[in-house]
């Protein structure tokens, strides 16, 4: 392990690195473009995303949205205990990060599941296409991130580790991307409309 | 100290969470629910990049472009919604 501490307060040098946090910008600005259309739209046509809007299923989001915070408050406990030189905790809290992200799909296949039964696909209307689009998109990013994490967790299980601080923070800011973004589109698609 | 920072910051976050259930459920209007629920959010936005993410750490370059893609964000779908 390599626990060489970088000077977050430098400009140059932001928590996961600044090649990692101009992703997370383009992330955000995406995804907050296509949400703030998806208001736009809504104005066109206020039933149709009202009565769509109820036939989410509201409890299985706010699940969701425990599951991810839940799995990046054990992702911060793991970089925390990685800064400490404690990579057996460090594993274990990874491990309950990556089981929030597997419960957070398990619960998205069923909802996904239940819309693709009631024939609600991505061509069904406006809302739909937007509902579809923007949070499969967001699945990528999870499954993505849990790739990301796993390759962590085989790093830090080698026995000469070469896993720099550096590239834990990377892969934790970018799980925690995941999080940032889930909390624009809960609101917006499950709520407001 | 940090142990419990963290464990903190997930029980107002979970907190919020509940907040926003329960804004959900009373009946006080579409608009008003929306603008109350839209706010809770950022808040949580707010707390997992500034601690989760440690940006409270970084820069105020980092600081500022997060706080001015939440206010922007917020502004625009409150103001077009």
């Amino acid at each position: 392990m390599d626990l060489v501490k970088t000077d977050s307060k430098n400009i140059y040098y932001p928590p996961g690195g600044i090649l990692l946090w101009i992703i997370i910008f383009l992330e955000l600005f995406t995804f907050g473009m296509a949400l703030v259309a998806m208001v736009v739209y809504s104005k066109d046509e206020p039933e149709v995303f009202h009565s769509s809007r109820l036939l989410l299923n509201t409890t299985f989001g706010l699940f969701n949205t425990v599951f991810l915070l839940t799995s990046g408050f054990f992702m911060a406990k793991s970089v925390q205990s990685f800064k400490a030189n404690n990579s057996k905790k460090s594993s274990l809290y990874l491990k309950l990060t990556m089981l929030g992200g597997f419960l957070f799909l398990g619960l998205k296949s069923i909802e996904y599941y239940e819309k693709i039964e009631a024939g609600l696909s991505i061509g069904y209307n406006t809302f739909f296409s937007f509902y579809w689009m923007l949070t499969l998109f967001h699945v990528i990013h999870i499954l993505v991130g849990l790739v990301i994490l796993s390759s962590v967790y085989v790093g830090l299980h080698k026995k000469e580790s070469n896993l720099e601080l550096e590239d834990f923070e990377a892969s934790a800011s970018f799980w925690h991307m995941c999080d940032l973004i889930w909390l624009l589109l809960f609101p917006i698609i499950y709520l407001i409309f | 100290m940090k142990n419990h920072l963290y464990f903190k910051v997930l029980i107002s976050l979970l907190a919020l969470t509940i907040l926003a259930a329960l804004v959900v459920i009373l009946d006080i209007g579409l608009k008003a629910a929306s603008s109350i629920i839209l706010v809770l959010f950022m808040l949580k936005f707010l707390a997992v990049a500034f601690y989760f993410m440690e940006l409270k750490k970084a820069h105020v370059f980092w600081k500022s472009a997060v706080l001015i893609f939440a206010s922007i964000f917020l502004g625009l779908v409150l103001l077009i919604g």
